[in-house]
């Protein structure tokens, strides 16, 4: 039984789908459209909770797509995602933008901008306030958190990542990845007994 | 006496494995006779049921946090134009 929901598409390669591309321009075009093209968005969420803000996780993204296309006739055709989580570190870890190891004021600044980023329930105004009101205390509990256990927390929760992806992101193993999402949701959950909200809506 | 104390390593036994009956990630999926066990448990032990609900509740309310704060479709539309255009230059 699958509460949580995560529907992962079958990577391309395992159907046999052809592997890598060879010389020609329309066989890497091909390819980067077969394999690329459609993690875009993930990219961009998972992009976005590592560096903390829209604005850099569009710069990492199209960096790491110049990076993708580079190598894409080296790339196997296996795990398309894996390869470009792979390819989104390396290019994080050697941006010269400013590093951001810690989430917290992004969080917070989140308020701000909220209406640029568009409010994407269709709810009448009271499910808003009641919303907004859980909203708030998911990000103090967040904010709240050891920001190593708070990217794993995210990248798996709410950018429905898998173990291993987030292993192959991070660079730990997976049994670390297992560790620190536990006590992440331990303590948030802890943290968000107190919100009557989410003793209401649990 | 002695069902209580097996109800409590139940309990310890199932902490341990909740999160993972919930995620069923395929890295770490718990064995057919774990899920069982887990289920039954869960079936009759209010404190562990609460927690299972408690990480359900947990992952809507991130969900619906996350869901609030979209990217903005114009950097969603950017990127993709930058990635057009990538494959326009290797064109020549």
């Amino acid at each position: 039984m699958t509460w949580f929901g995560k529907v992962r598409p079958a990577a391309p390669g395992s159907r046999g789908v052809s592997s890598a591309p060879t010389e020609s321009t329309a066989a890497r075009q091909h390819a980067f459209r077969t394999f690329v093209e459609p993690e875009i968005e993930v990219l961009l969420r998972v992009a976005r909770t590592l560096t903390g803000s829209w604005a850099d996780s569009e710069d990492l993204v199209q960096d790491t797509l110049i990076r993708a296309y580079g190598g894409i006739e080296g790339f196997d055709g296996a795990h398309p995602r894996a390869w470009l989580l792979t390819i989104l570190r390396h290019t994080n870890l050697n941006s010269h933008r400013r590093q951001r190891p810690d989430l917290t004021p992004q969080i917070t600044d989140l308020d701000g901008q909220r209406p640029a980023f568009g409010v994407a329930t269709a709810a009448g105004p009271e499910q808003t306030v009641t919303d907004r009101v859980l909203d708030d205390s998911v990000e103090t509990a967040l904010a709240a958190l050891d920001p190593k256990f708070r990217m794993v927390l995210l990248l798996i929760d709410v950018d429905q990542l898998s173990y291993a992806e987030v292993a192959e992101l991070l660079d730990i193993p997976v049994g670390t990845v297992m560790s620190r999402l536990s006590r992440a949701r331990d303590r948030v959950r802890s943290n968000l007994r107190s919100n009557p909200e989410f003793r209401r809506n649990r | 006496m002695m069902s209580s104390i097996s109800t409590m390593l139940t309990c310890h036994w199932s902490a341990r494995r909740i999160q993972r009956y919930l995620d069923a990630d395929p890295a770490a999926l718990l064995d057919p006779a774990e899920v069982q066990r887990l289920e039954a448990h869960l079936a009759t032990c209010e404190k562990c049921a609460s927690a299972a609900q408690e990480y359900r509740g947990l992952r809507r309310a991130l969900l619906g946090w996350s869901r609030r704060r979209r990217p903005d479709p114009a950097v969603t539309a950017r990127v993709r134009t930058a990635a057009e255009r990538l494959l326009a230059e290797d064109a020549g």
